[in-house]
C-alpha cells in the first residue's frame, strides 16, 4: 500500500474549497487594513497555529484508510484549522460592524472541532484495542514493524527466533515448537497461479490463528511452512493442538478467483524443548516434520 | 562478436526481467521506482520492442532488492521464471523428455533461458552435477541471481518430472542470516562457503523418462532455437566463451595473445573487453583451472598428485600452493568437505 492520501482526495478538497470560501466571503464584504494596522507577531502565531492544524489534517490522511475514526480525526482538526483561518483572516481584512458571521466561524468551529476530535481520539482507542486483539496470537508481546513477512499478515522467522530465545530464557517449563507444511505447495502454486497461490497462504494463515490460543504465536518460517510457538505447553498438549492445526487445514476448502475448490493437505513437526537453543528447537521441528512427509503415501 | 555481453541489449523486457516486475508489482510497489536507471519505460515492455542488457537487468533485481528487502524475493522470483512464456526455448524447456533434456537447454540455449548464469554438466558413473557460472559480471547481485536460479531450476524439474528430485546444493558463499528460506524452498542439503555454485543428484534420475512431453515439439523448439545462438560460442555469453575456451586446454591454457588472435583484435582490446565483462585473463584462468581440479577431485576420485600432473604442474608442492591461492584451501582439505558433501547423497 503506498500512499493513502489518494483514497480521501473528497474531502481534501472539500477543506480547500471551505478554507477559500472564507477567503473570498471576507474579501467579499471586507476591506484591507492599512500595512501600521497590522499585527504581525499575532498574524505569525495565529498563522502558525492555522498552518501546523492543516499540516496534521493531511498526516492523518496521509497515515489512515477511509473509516469513522479518520472522518472524526480529520474533521476536528479541519473545524480547528478553520477557527484559525478565519482569525488570520481577521488581521488584514476590516469586515463592518454588521456582519456577525466571522464570530461564528471563529468562535463556533473551535469547540465543535475539539469534540470531534475528543470523539475521534476517544473511538481511535477503542479500534486500537481491537487491532491488538487481532494481533495478539500474531506478535505476542512485541511489536515490531520490521519483522513484518511481506507476503501474509504475521512475522518472519527472525522474529520467530528471537521470541522463541526469549521464552527458552525466561521460563522453567517446556516450550513446545510446531512446524506445519503444505503438502506440493509448489505443484498447488502453478495449478492456481501466483495471485492465488499467496491468497491460499495468507487465508490458510488466518485460519491456523483462529485456532490457537491467546498466549500461542503463528509465525511464517519460508515458504509455505508455518511456525507455532507454544510457551509452557507439555507434550501432550502441544500434540493435540498440532494434530487440531492440521485437521483445520485438511477441511480448509480453499476458493479459486474461479469459484473452484482447492484442497490442501499438510505435514506438521513438534519438537518439545530440552534445555535448546532456539535454533536446535527449529532445527529439531524440521526435522519432525520431514520425517512425517517421507513416512506419508506421496499426493501428486 | 563471440558470445553475448554486459552491456548489449537482447533480452525481451517482457520475458524473465518481466516477471520480476510482476512480482514487484503484485506488493503495491511503484513502478516508476523499479525501473529507475534501467532505461525501461512501461509503455516500452508492454509494446513487446523493449530489450535489456544483462547490466539492465541487474540494475531492475538491484532496484527490486532495495524496494522489496524480503530474503524470500529470490526464491519466488525462480520458482516463476521456468518454464516461463519466452518463445521457442520456453516451448523447449516444457518438452523436455527427462532430465537430460531440461538441462541441455540450460547448458546449451542459456542465452536465450537465463543471460545472467551459464551451466556447465557433469556426469559421472554416479552423479551429475550443475555448476552454474557467473555470465555477465553479475558482482554484489550474484547470489540473488544463483538463489533465482537454483529455485528455479528445481521447481521446473519438479514440475515436469512430477516428483521431488532429491538435489543437493553447495554455494560459495557464505550461510546467510536466512537459512530458512534455503531450507524451505531449494531442500535440507546444503553445503555453503563450497568452491561451486552448484547442484548434484544421483546420475539415475538424468535418464528417467519424464510424463507429458513431446518428442515432435522438443524437436521443432530446438531447430527455432538453434539460429539465435552464436555460430561460435553458442549460448554462451563472452566471458564464458573464453572461460571454455580455457577449460578445455586446461593443461596447456592459451595465452592473452592466443585468445585474442581467432577474435581478430589486440591483446590490449581483449583486456579491455574482459574488463568490461567484470573479469580478467588471470582470473578466468584460475577458475578454469580451479574448477577442473574440483572436477576432478570430486567426480573422478583423482588423487592430488594426480590432478598436479593433468594440470601439467612440475611438482605436487607447487600445484598445492597454487591450489591454496585459487581457492583458500589445500586440496586434501577441499577433497574432505567435498567428500562430506557426496557422502550426504548416498547415506550408508
Amino acid at each position: 500500500m503506498g500512499n493513502m492520501t489518494a483514497l480521501h482526495r473528497w474531502s481534501i478538497a472539500a477543506i480547500v474549497a471551505t478554507g477559500l470560501c472564507i477567503l473570498i466571503l471576507n474579501l467579499a464584504v471586507g476591506a484591507l487594513k492599512p500595512a501600521a494596522d497590522i499585527a504581525w507577531l499575532d498574524i505569525a502565531g495565529e498563522g502558525g497555529a492555522a498552518l501546523l492544524s492543516l499540516m496534521w489534517t493531511f498526516f492523518i490522511f496521509n497515515s489512515r484508510p477511509a473509516g469513522w475514526v479518520t472522518r472524526l480525526l480529520s474533521g476536528g482538526l479541519a473545524f480547528i484549522f478553520f477557527s484559525y483561518w478565519q482569525d488570520v483572516l481577521d488581521e488584514f481584512i476590516q469586515l463592518p460592524a454588521h456582519v456577525h458571521w466571522d464570530h461564528w466561524v471563529e468562535s463556533g468551529s473551535m469547540p465543535l472541532g475539539m469534540i470531534l476530535l475528543t470523539l475521534g481520539i476517544y473511538h481511535w482507542h477503542r479500534e486500537q484495542r481491537a487491532i491488538n486483539r487481532q494481533l495478539l496470537k500474531r506478535e505476542r508481546i512485541f511489536r515490531e514493524h520490521r519483522s513484518f513477512d511481506a507476503l501474509t499478515p504475521l512475522s518472519d522467522a527472525r522474529y520467530l527466533r528471537e521470541q522463541l530465545a526469549l521464552e527458552l530464557q525466561h521460563t522453567q517449563q517446556p516450550v513446545s515448537l510446531i512446524m506445519i507444511d503444505l503438502d506440493c505447495f509448489d505443484h498447488s502454486r502453478r495449478l492456481l497461479g501466483s495471485a492465488d497461490g499467496d491468497r491460499l497462504l495468507r487465508e490458510l494463515s488466518e485460519l491456523l490463528v483462529l485456532n490457537l490460543r491467546q498466549k500461542d504465536l503463528l509465525c511464517r518460517y519460508a515458504g509455505d511452512r508455518f511456525a507455532v510457538v507454544l510457551p509452557a505447553t507439555e507434550r501432550l498438549i502441544a500434540e493435540n493442538l498440532g494434530r487440531e492445526l492440521k485437521q483445520a487445514a485438511d477441511h480448509f476448502a480453499f476458493k479459486t478467483r474461479r469459484g473452484e475448490t482447492h484442497r490442501v493437505t499438510v505435514h506438521t513437526g513438534l519438537a518439545v524443548s530440552h534445555h535448546d537453543s532456539a535454533d536446535s528447537l527449529i532445527e529439531r521441528a524440521n526435522r519432525c516434520l520431514l520425517q512425517s512427509r517421507s513416512g506419508q503415501p506421496r499426493v501428486a | 562478436m563471440n558470445g553475448y555481453l554486459a552491456d548489449q541489449a537482447f533480452i525481451p523486457a517482457h520475458h524473465q526481467p518481466a516477471v520480476l516486475i510482476d512480482l514487484i508489482h503484485d506488493q503495491g510497489i511503484d513502478l516508476n521506482r523499479l525501473l529507475r536507471h534501467t532505461g525501461l519505460f512501461q509503455e516500452q515492455i508492454l509494446s513487446g520492442e523493449a530489450r535489456l542488457s544483462p547490466h539492465g537487468w541487474l540494475q531492475l533485481i538491484h532496484n527490486a532488492r532495495r524496494l522489496l528487502p524480503d530474503p524470500e524475493l529470490s526464491f519466488r522470483y525462480g520458482q516463476r521464471l521456468f518454464p516461463g512464456h519466452y518463445g521457442a526455448i520456453s516451448a523447449l524447456l516444457g518438452n523436455a523428455g527427462n532430465l537430460h533434456d531440461a538441462l541441455q537447454v540450460f547448458t546449451g540455449f542459456s542465452k536465450l533461458v537465463f543471460p545472467l548464469l551459464g551451466a556447465r554438466l557433469t556426469v559421472t558413473d554416479q552423479h551429475l552435477c550443475l555448476h552454474w557460472l557467473d555470465s555477465c559480471g553479475n558482482g554484489s547481485e550474484h547470489r540473488f541471481v544463483v538463489e533465482a536460479a537454483m529455485a528455479g531450476l528445481a521447481s521446473v524439474t519438479r514440475w515436469l518430472s512430477g516428483e521431488r528430485l532429491p538435489w543437493a546444493f553447495q554455494f560459495r558463499h557464505a550461510r546467510p542470516s536466512y537459512p530458512e528460506q534455503y531450507q524451505v524452498h531449494l531442500g535440507d542439503t546444503l553445503y555453503f562457503d563450497g568452491q561451486l555454485d552448484a547442484m548434484i543428484l544421483p546420475r539415475h534420475y538424468l535418464e528417467s523418462p519424464w510424463p507429458g512431453a513431446s518428442t515432435i515439439a522438443w524437436r521443432a523448439a530446438k531447430q527455432q532455437c538453434q539460429p539465435q545462438l552464436d555460430p561460435l560460442a553458442g549460448g554462451d555469453s563472452f566471458r564464458l566463451y573464453l572461460y571454455r575456451q580455457l577449460l578445455q586446454n586446461v593443461a596447456s591454457p592459451p595465452s592473452l595473445q592466443q585468445l585474442a588472435n581467432p577474435l581478430q583484435c589486440s591483446p590490449a582490446t581483449l583486456k579491455r573487453r574482459l574488463r568490461d565483462q567484470g573479469c580478467h585473463y588471470q582470473q578466468l584462468l584460475d577458475q578454469a583451472r580451479l574448477h577442473q581440479a574440483i572436477h576432478w577431485l570430486q567426480f573422478h576420485g583423482y588423487s592430488t598428485e594426480q590432478v598436479a600432473r593433468q594440470l601439467n604442474f612440475t611438482d605436487s608442492t607447487n600445484f598445492r600452493r597454487s591450489f591454496k591461492r585459487w581457492s583458500g584451501l589445500t586440496p586434501a582439505a577441499c577433497q574432505r568437505a567435498l567428500a562430506a558433501t557426496m557422502g550426504s547423497l548416498y547415506p550408508a
